[in-house]
């Protein structure tokens, strides 16, 4: 509420003045505004994405996915692979698994110029799998067994994991920490429930170089507030250009804007700007000719509506296709988003590798008012008087939900409701603030109809969690899972099961396909559109290069150049 | 009046205990604890996943017994663990609470010192273009929403007139400059907030002590102060002011009460590092620890300031006994 009305004002007022010009900013320092609250920079436990978006300053691991979407080598000397014989398929009483020999960076070391070894990751794994730290997703650890580190080589290991699966060496959550300063901690309060988390040097001692291995190393922080970073002398790469950022929170998007332009701040990260506050100042950065570049990158953000399957209504897949057919996507991103967000035909995105566009593969929805027509009429919902369908004297009528105030959502909700209302469906809006719907609306399978959020996702994942049939969430499963629409396709199923363990990339592409051809004949969801990450640079920033997937801009800072 | 303060303290404690039982169970009412919220943001969280962590954070337990969990750690000086932010909450809350303090205490005193003169000034001239005046100025004071007038103060003084910061605490990563250079730099940061919420309270304030002084001024103890050829001095602040005074401290008591609260709306938009926020997203993130605390604090300091009112009323005024 206060964000909207704020954000109104500013723009008014801020029309009235004209500012004096700032002077750019320089290698010596930048500031960077983010609107999201950041944690203790903990790699095993954290899971703020503005923390993400600043450990990648600090901290790097064994391999990363660039922004072109491809994994590289990063901690690692090289991705072990089956192709060169450094990872391998082995069989362990009847089940198949796999070895992988990893070797670190030579030079990689600590901020304190301790190497960074494989007992680091060992150390880290202990941590991470420990019954009484609270990582969240604990598979992602659980999927070593176990880490056997070479005789003669410290920074030469031997990762056996528990299963044979194809995606192995992706490994890019998998942060090692010192084991110089933590397994001391480690030692001492292991038995206490969550008594590692709240004694770590993370948390007691975050300015310790030690912590970090990444081109910088954290020199203040304070929650709420900022965190400072200064070059790590010992950083295995190329020495950062730039000799302090610092990342400063500003939790009200409406005055970010006016923090960068009075200097404050000298650009806003992806963690920052609404979609309409960035399309409003980018006109303005062009009006006023303002120093600043606003960046719109398409990401993996997926935008679609989840349809209730059990829905006695929906449980027809003509009238699943009719919602598809009658609404003009292409309109609704030109009318809301001025095409700087690319409309959604399926899950997976244009970024990934799995994406196609092929007809012959996939089912494409074009707006036709009278394909929508045609099969809502075949479905035997009849045209009445009053402009809406109905049948056996029942009105189609579907209940709308989203997340209460989120502007961009209530926008498309309101042109999307009239779409439906032109083909002869009710659409009744029933938001909810994001605490009730995500955490129960949505986890416990409440909604009633149709819901609009976005899953972020990442290039060549699975979509297991949303629409494999075990992943629908109920009270036996402890309501985990994210098939809320609640599809279950046996052969989808298959797909998804033989997907995890396909290591030819072109049969796994099949197979995503298969599952793409599903989604798209069935419309368990109405796809959108895919969101575009944004942010704001001074425009004498170079080498700056948005990702649009998780692994955030900031994994190539010691690239950025403001000279 | 020993007695009567050792029996208020009790009651205050009592109160205490009984609100901050509401509290948690309301909360725990609440959809979706943390474990749901960390579900909902991450598919890949299994549903052993979800159990271990229910069982870590004790959330597979009844309320009454998290709630007791709570009260014994809270009773060993141990305020617990904020699960959002990952640190202790002594060590989230402690600069946070000195934040809020410095910025409420300020604001408030300066609104008072300003205020409560005016009041006095157009309750003595009422009708006057000097009431009028201050009429519109409080009138003004009390319409601005205090986010709004932060906007125009940050677009004035920072964008437009490059005086003061758009926000913030402190200077970040400068070097320390000593205790009156640092003081000097946190004074700084202070004034745009401390502007935004002192007009709001000017007006509210001056409305307050106007018709206060207003109805005591009415009084035959006035009139027959006046009579009696005392000075206008005299008649106006022993006479007529002591009287004013019996709304004004419960005003000003409930007021200094929310100086731990935080005001969120200002310490939003000037990203000053306060509690409200942290008060706000700990209530909906279900950061327990961390609601649990600020609430006890709150309602310590309203319990405690109506305590102070009460007796700040026998001193305003002899008639009123502790018996």
């Amino acid at each position: 509420m206060l964000n909207k009305l704020s954000k109104g004002l500013l723009l008014v007022t801020s029309l009235s003045f004209a500012t004096p010009a700032l002077a750019a900013p320089s290698n010596a320092e930048l500031k960077i505004g983010i609107s999201q609250e950041f944690e203790t920079m903990n790699p095993l436990i954290m899971t703020m994405s503005a923390s993400a978006y600043m450990y990648r300053m600090i901290g790097r691991s064994l391999v990363v996915l660039t922004p072109e979407g491809k994994w590289v080598a990063q901690l690692a000397k090289e991705i072990p692979s089956l192709e060169k014989g450094t990872a391998k398929i082995i069989e362990e009483g009847g089940k198949k698994k796999i070895s992988a020999t990893w070797e670190i960076v030579e030079n990689a070391k600590w901020g304190d110029g301790k190497p960074v070894i494989c007992q680091d990751f060992i150390t880290s794994h202990k941590i991470a799998t420990s019954p009484t730290v609270s990582v969240g997703e604990k598979e992602q650890w659980t999927q070593v067994e176990k880490i056997e580190i070479d005789a003669k080589n410290p920074k030469k290991c031997t990762f056996k994991y528990e299963k044979a699966k194809w995606d192995f060496y992706q490994l890019a959550q998998f942060f090692p920490v010192p084991t110089h300063l933590e397994q001391a901690v480690f030692d001492k309060y292991s038995k206490q429930k969550e008594g590692y988390e709240k004694n770590s040097n993370y948390v007691r001692n975050p300015t310790n170089p030690g912590l970090y291995n990444g081109p910088y190393v954290i020199s203040e922080v304070k929650l709420g507030s900022h965190v400072a970073f200064t070059p790590n002398p010992h950083f295995y790469g190329k020495q950062p250009n730039i000799k302090k950022i610092i990342v400063k929170l500003i939790p009200n998007t409406g005055t970010l804007e006016a923090n960068l332009r009075s200097g404050t701040i000298d650009m806003i990260s992806v963690l920052g700007l609404d979609f309409d506050q960035a399309l409003a100042f980018e006109k303005k950065t062009k009006a006023e000719n303002l120093p600043y570049v606003v960046h719109f990158v398409p990401s993996v953000t997926y935008e679609h509506i989840d349809l209730k399957l059990d829905n006695p209504i929906l449980k027809d897949v003509r009238v699943r296709k009719a919602l598809l057919y009658s609404i003009n996507r292409e309109d609704l991103v030109k009318a809301l988003f001025e095409n700087k967000q690319q409309v959604a035909i399926h899950n997976v995105s244009p970024k990934d590798p799995w994406y196609t566009a092929d007809p012959k593969i996939i089912t494409l929805y074009r707006y036709s008012k009278r394909e929508a027509g045609k099969l809502l009429d075949e479905a035997g919902w009849k045209m009445g008087a009053d402009g809406y369908r109905s049948k056996d004297g029942k009105k189609l009528s579907l209940i709308f939900q989203t997340t209460a105030g989120n502007k961009t959502r209530e926008l498309v909700q309101v042109y999307l409701q009239n779409q439906w209302k032109q083909a002869g469906i009710e659409v009744l809006v029933k938001n909810e603030p994001a605490r009730v719907f995500f955490g129960d609306t949505m986890s416990k399978r409440k909604f009633e109809g149709m819901a609009l959020f976005a899953w972020v996702s990442s290039p060549e994942n699975s979509p297991r969690s949303t629409v494999y049939s075990k992943a629908i969430p109920n009270s036996s499963n402890g309501w985990s899972g994210q098939n809320f629409h609640g599809w279950s396709n046996p052969a989808v199923d298959k797909d998804l099961e033989a997907l995890d363990l396909e290591f030819n990339a072109a049969k796994r592409a099949d197979l995503v396909h298969n599952i793409l051809k599903a989604y798209t004949a069935e419309v368990p969801v109405l796809p959108l559109f895919y969101r575009s990450d944004i942010s704001v640079t001074p425009k004498n920033l170079k080498n700056y290069k948005m990702a649009g997937h998780q692994f955030y801009e900031t994994n190539n800072v010691e690239d950025w150049n403001l000279n | 009046m020993t007695a009567f303060i050792t029996r208020r303290i009790l009651q205050t404690l009592a109160v205490i205990v009984v609100l901050s039982y509401v509290f948690y169970y309301l909360m725990s009412l609440m959809p979706g604890d943390p474990v749901d919220m960390m579900v909902a943001s991450n598919p890949k969280i299994t549903a052993e996943d979800v159990a271990r962590l229910k069982s870590l954070y004790g959330l597979d337990q009844p309320t009454y017994k998290r709630y007791l969990n709570w009260v014994a750690s809270m009773s060993q000086g141990d305020l617990g663990y904020s699960r959002t932010y990952r640190v202790p909450v002594q060590e989230l809350m402690g600069p946070r609470l000195w934040n809020t303090f410095l910025l409420s205490f300020i604001s408030l005193t300066l609104s008072i010192a300003i205020a409560v003169p005016l009041g006095v000034i157009s309750a003595l001239r009422p009708g006057s273009r000097t009431d009028y005046f201050m009429n519109l100025f409080s009138f003004a004071g009390i319409s601005i929403p205090s986010f709004w007038l932060a906007i125009v103060l940050i677009i004035l003084f920072a964008v437009k007139f490059p005086l003061l910061p758009a926000g913030g605490t402190q200077t970040i990563g400068g070097e320390p400059l000593g205790f009156w250079a640092d003081l000097m730099d946190r004074s700084f940061y202070l004034v745009l907030p401390v502007l935004s919420l002192s007009i709001q309270q000017i007006g509210r304030f001056s409305r307050f002590t106007r018709s206060a002084m207003l109805e005591a001024m009415r009084n035959d103890f006035i009139r027959t102060a006046r009579a009696k050829g005392l000075s206008r001095r005299v008649v106006i602040w022993q006479h007529g002011f002591r009287n004013a005074l019996i709304p004004l401290i419960t005003i000003l008591a409930l007021s200094f009460s929310g100086l731990f609260s935080g005001a969120i709306l200002t310490e939003t938009v000037f990203a000053y590092q306060g509690v409200g926020k942290l008060v706000y997203d700990s209530i909906i993130g279900n950061d327990y620890n961390v609601a649990m605390i600020s609430l006890v604090i709150s309602v310590s300091m309203v319990l405690l300031m109506n305590l102070v009112a009460d007796i700040l009323y026998g001193f305003a005024d002899p008639r009123i006994s502790y018996q």
